[in-house]
């Protein structure tokens, strides 16, 4: 005994060191960014700023928040992340937990139908059109529907329910007389917020990021998302670079100085929110853990 | 899947009377197939009609329809074009890379699910998945600036060791490195998520049982979690190689430039450049279906071997 | 079985949403409607009596409104036409993908303007019956356009596609407006050639001894040997721009990459194979070898080299204006580079493209009802009354008239809330920055490229410029096919090809497997069509 706990300690040692290493190496890049935002733009790029802000100045901050573009493109975001989190989960989850359980026929057809959609698509042209056609062209569902769910998620979430939800639970509801929608809302649903958490995060994170759709489908400036938003200010206009229009000179100037100065305070005014929300998320994590030593 | 199989054996009145019998039984549960059915046929399976282009050659005003037919031109075209054997080869490399490192994660769960300070645990696991929550193209911005040949920290760091600064993001040499394990900066925390959940399914029984026989905590880790998650495991290694042959094409574009080119163009990227770019829809199809060609076959192989020797798979 | 009939239901259902989606028919029809001729005025404003709307797909560049409905001037004159413009704006980043979604959809808006539809394109979609052809119109209803390729045979010539037809309003500098043709220009610090006691470098070998000084020697006094002898943004091809002439290639101008006249048999010849080329090639090699070019040159950003400037770190760059760019300080010590005289003699500056400076910034499409009313539109702004709206405003609010001719006001040049000459502008116009369809002179003409270094630096260059610039080449529809797949596989190749010998990655024994390959990706197809191209444009 007294030898496999003095192994244990050694084991949490090397595990904590281990931990604080990837940590160190994880965060270092985001302290930098961080201490970027409040730092004077000259010395960031000549490299006097490694760590800790250096002169500091806050007129990034000021500059984003006095931009109505970027305040728009906030709201546009949070509202796209949360309608199209919701519409995911309405047809993830019920997708899913058919598939796991062993009534269903059809199985391997169905899940075939959904695998080959991961492997198979029509391209681009073809999808476009499709979304042309459904009216949605220029609408928040452009943004949220073509990618609502992916093959994966559902694959995921289902052998989340095959090896977390016991069979005899769901036949003794069964014998009880409860129907599946029943089951499905008020026993399945509350044994399984670990991954209902999970695939809401990863789903709300993917849209909160995303611009390619927001790319193609999107003209109305008013409608854009924030990374639609934040590109225009990162990537420095490499077209307008190689094929300068007339009188580009004093624009590059412009554009830069405004890049350099709010670069690093819009990258932390727009990944904050998601920061933020997970923590709170993570307790469902933890619930997760607790049901899970209840269960059989 | 026992009932399933043993319909197969009944006579053909008899599997329907089955099948209208489970319907009645449980129609509820197709019901809930429905959202995600009508989803893929609208998304994904209308669209396919357009994979058609691959063999005709495009005309916008006659559409995908009335396109005149050109039987494998375009996939001729791209088996004999100069760039063929070199997109094909930084593909494989690129994937294959990405997929040596497919471990790293669950050896980040396993890790974090051992520690037993809730408030480190926390932190380190919040910490971890901060990365992803930033967009690629701020990934990107961000390794411009760190691996910058004079201004860069990392080079600034190889010179006051006495080194010769590392022109990291335009040698050819350097890309797939900087590509990959920037990547895995990004997705470390975040993808060891689904393991972490998974191992807090693990039954605290199977724990205290291996303790009362003596188990250390490394012996437990390898015969009691590892075998736990394992499902999880083969399901997400088998969704990676489905998508071998595709790497983000995004991130990619973003780090390309004409020095690095040799080894960072891929079949993404060059799908993307002919097609959206260059608007030569019919050639960057082709290109496109003999991608997802590969991807399947992998995919069915991988799964088939899957079963064979883990009894996990995705069908 | 009812879940397999749901299946097929939806199915079909989908099926048919999509069939319906795809069979819309659309008539072309070139000219306007007899109505919309009724509505149109043939001279004068307004264009219309009735309103009419119109949809126009924009690019955009960063420096303009974000909503151009917003700009004085497109409000000004919507009331002076009569003619309502929705403006569908696209960010120059994603307007290649729109554009060509749009393009390939069929989902058309009445006109692209500023969208840079590359020639092949415009030969295509002008083909498939996309793009009206504009030759008559532009006779019948735009008297300023016409004024211009009257007076430019060349850029007539240019513009027209060999099946006869001219699809696009082009945006063109003015021939004699030198600066702006030729764009970014050489630099070479004069403060450090005086320290250094040095002459502005005549030689390519002269300009390889500055710069080898400035790499050797704290010029800026910061203690540390850490000048930075060349730089440019937006890779090598400007560095190329200043020093081709010395090697004498691609010396029919920068709008053609690949192609340029052998000067023994004033044969066109493909110049990155050539022995000369690769003498600039082994040039180049030589100083990025020796650390002479900013070593992070093929992936610096703007606002590094900016930086790097700030921190006076140059000897030389290719770029804008310096005082413009980096500011008096430290811009003011930048003198204009010369013209380099090569190794064997040869001297040219061959950095200046053609003035039909690009083809498709303004095409009118099928589904345009009011095609004539249209073109007005745009030929108004190509009489001189017009271009001066179009870079100056209107008078009174942007400008006011002087002596020496309009001069925009200080409110504008200098104001008072500390906005930057572009950002001032911005309200009230759509230049600078951006690719418009007019004429760019130098009478009004706002931008660095007028500032008096850069009319001194032009004044250096100009006995070395070269005689004649080709425009970019027209294609039939079949060379066309043949040519943009040939191309581009060249294009890549050499371009990957050259930046590899310039860092060293390729050695140049490799020279000639690099050759061979050249040959052998269809480079007599690509010269032979090259070659029907260039007979045309030589004949017209």
């Amino acid at each position: 005994m007294k030898n496999f706990s003095l192994s244990d300690k050694a084991f949490d040692v090397i595990n904590t060191i281990f931990l604080l290493i990837i940590l160190v190496l994880v965060v270092y890049p985001l302290i930098f960014v961080l201490s970027a935002s409040i730092s004077d733009p000259a010395a960031v790029s000549s490299g006097k700023m490694w760590l800790w802000p250096v002169d500091i100045t806050f007129k990034g901050y000021e500059r984003v928040f006095a931009d109505n573009a970027i305040w728009r493109g906030y709201g546009n975001t949070i509202i796209y992340t949360a309608v199209g989190t919701a519409i995911h989960l309405f047809v993830l989850l019920p997708c899913a937990y058919a598939l796991s359980r062993k009534e269903l026929m059809f199985k391997k057809g169905i899940l075939w139908f959904i695998l080959f959609t991961m492997l198979f698509n029509g391209g681009l042209i073809p999808t476009y059109l499709v979304v042309k056609s459904l009216g949605m062209l220029d609408t928040m569902w452009a943004i949220v529907i073509p990618n609502v769910v992916g093959a994966w998620s559902i694959l995921v979430a289902r052998a989340f329910f095959q090896q977390s939800i016991p069979d005899q639970l769901v036949e003794a509801s069964k014998i009880d007389g409860a129907s599946d929608f029943y089951i499905f809302i008020r026993v399945v649903l509350p044994l399984s917020l670990p991954i209902v958490a999970v695939m809401a995060l990863f789903h709300a994170v993917n849209l909160w990021n995303q611009y390619f759709n927001a790319l193609i489908y999107l003209s109305d400036r008013d409608k854009f998302p924030l990374q639609l938003i934040l590109r225009e200010i990162l990537v420095v206009n490499q077209m307008q670079l190689n094929d300068p229009g007339a009188g580009v000179a004093e624009s590059l100037v412009d554009q830069v100085k405004t890049a350099g100065l709010i670069k690093y305070a819009v990258i932390i005014v727009s990944s904050l929110p998601l920061l933020l929300v997970y923590p709170f998320i993570q307790k469902y994590f933890v619930q997760g853990v607790l049901i899970g030593s209840i269960k059989e | 899947m026992k009932t399933a199989k043993a319909d197969v054996k009944l006579p053909t009145h008899k599997r329907i009377e089955a099948v209208k019998k489970n319907l009645q039984r449980n129609w509820q549960i197709y019901i809930f197939l429905l959202p995600a059915v009508i989803y893929f046929i609208v998304m994904h399976y209308v669209p396919m009609y357009g994979v058609q282009i691959a063999f005709k050659d495009f005309i916008a005003t006659k559409g995908i329809w009335g396109s005149p037919w050109k039987g494998f031109d375009h996939f001729i075209r791209f088996f004999d074009s100069y760039y063929f054997w070199r997109l094909l080869k930084n593909t494989i490399i690129l994937s294959g890379y990405q997929l040596i490192l497919f471990p790293l994660p669950i050896i980040l769960a396993l890790s974090l699910h051992e520690v037993k300070n809730g408030w480190f645990k926390k932190w380190a696991q919040t910490l971890t998945y901060a990365p992803h929550f930033i967009s690629v193209v701020v990934v990107v911005g961000m390794i411009v600036i760190f691996l910058d040949p004079t201004t860069g920290l990392v080079n600034r760091l190889i010179v006051a060791f006495g080194g010769d600064p590392i022109p990291f993001l335009t040698s050819p040499k350097w890309f797939r490195h900087v590509f990959t394990w920037s990547g895995v900066w990004q997705t470390l925390g975040w993808g060891s998520i689904i393991y972490l959940a998974a191992l807090s399914g693990v039954n605290p029984e199977l724990h205290e049982a291996a303790k009362v026989d003596g188990a250390s905590r490394i012996q437990r880790i390898l015969h009691i979690n590892i075998p736990s998650i394992l499902p999880t495991i083969v399901v997400l290694f088998i969704l990676n190689i489905g998508s071998f042959m595709t790497v983000g094409f995004e991130k990619v574009l973003l780090m390309q430039n004409d020095l690095n080119v040799s080894t960072s163009d891929v079949i993404q990227t060059f799908v993307y450049q002919t097609g959206l770019l260059e608007g030569q829809y019919s050639f960057a199809a082709a290109i496109g279906l003999f991608d997802s060609v590969i991807n399947i076959t992998l995919l069915v192989m991988f799964n088939y071997l899957a079963r064979k020797a883990t009894d996990s798979s995705l069908w | 079985m009812r879940f397999k009939n749901i299946v097929f239901l939806l199915l079909a259902a989908s099926l048919i949403v999509m069939l319906a989606a795809c069979s819309d028919d659309d008539e072309t029809d070139a000219g306007g409607s007899e109505e919309a001729l009724d509505n149109l005025n043939e001279e004068g404003m307004p264009i219309v009596d009735e309103e009419i709307e119109l949809e126009i797909f924009a690019g955009k560049a960063a420096t303009t409104a974000d909503d151009w409905n917003d700009v004085l001037l497109l409000n000004e004159y919507e009331e002076m036409t009569n003619m309502n413009i929705t403006w569908n704006q696209v960010a120059a980043d994603g307007l290649d993908e729109k554009r060509n979604l749009a393009l390939a959809s069929g989902d058309l808006p009445d006109a692209f303007y500023a969208a840079n539809i590359p020639v092949s394109d415009i030969q295509k979609y002008g083909d498939q019956g996309t793009f009206i052809p504009l030759n008559d119109l532009i006779e019948e209803y735009a008297p300023n356009i016409s004024k211009v390729l009257d007076e430019n045979p060349d850029i007539r010539k240019g513009l027209t596609f060999p099946d006869g037809n001219i699809y696009s309003v082009p945006t063109v500098y003015s021939p004699d407006f030198e600066s702006l043709l030729i764009g970014a220009k050489g630099w070479v610090n004069g403060d450090w050639l005086e320290q250094l006691d040095m002459d502005n470098p005549e030689t390519t070998e002269e300009f390889y001894e500055y710069l080898k000084a400035v790499k050797e020697t704290d010029l800026n006094g910061s203690g540390e040997n850490d000048e930075i002898p060349l730089s440019s943004v937006a890779e090598m091809s400007r560095i190329i721009h200043w020093i081709s002439g010395a090697f004498g290639v691609q010396n029919k101008g920068q709008l053609h990459t690949l192609i340029d006249e052998d000067p023994d048999s004033g044969d066109i010849r493909f110049f990155p194979i050539h022995e000369q080329y690769k003498e600039m090639l082994e040039y180049l090699n030589r100083l990025y070898d020796e650390g002479l070019i900013e070593e992070s040159i093929y992936s610096l950003e703007v606002d590094q080299h900016l930086a790097n400037a700030a921190d006076n770190l140059y000897g030389a760059v290719q770029f804008y204006n310096p005082i413009e760019l980096y500011g008096e300080e430290v811009g003011s010590q930048f003198i204009p580079g010369n013209a380099l005289e090569g190794p064997d003699g040869t001297k040219m500056y061959t950095g200046i493209t053609s003035p039909l400076r690009s083809l498709g910034n303004f095409l009118i499409t099928s589904e345009n009802e009011n095609p004539e009313a249209t073109l007005r539109w745009i030929d108004y702004f190509w009489s001189d009354e017009g271009s001066k709206m179009f870079f100056m405003g209107i008078e009174g609010v942007t400008y006011e008239e002087t002596e020496d001719g309009p001069e925009l006001k200080d409110e504008i040049t200098d104001n008072p809330d500390g906005l930057t000459l572009t950002q001032a502008l911005a309200e009230y116009i759509i230049n600078p920055g951006g690719n418009h369809p007019v004429m760019v002179t130098d009478d009004y003409f706002t931008g660095s490229e007028n500032a008096p270094t850069d009319i001194e630096a032009v004044e250096e260059i100009e006995p070395y410029l070269i005689d004649e610039i080709w425009p970019a080449f027209t294609y039939t529809a079949e060379e066309n096919d043949d040519i943009s797949v040939l191309e581009t596989d060249l294009d890549k190749y050499v371009s990957e090809m050259q930046a590899a010998f310039i860092t060293g990655e390729k050695d140049f024994s490799e020279w000639d497997d690099y050759v061979e390959q050249v040959e052998s990706m269809g480079l007599d197809d690509y010269m032979e069509i090259q070659q029907a191209a260039f007979e045309r444009y030589k004949e017209n």
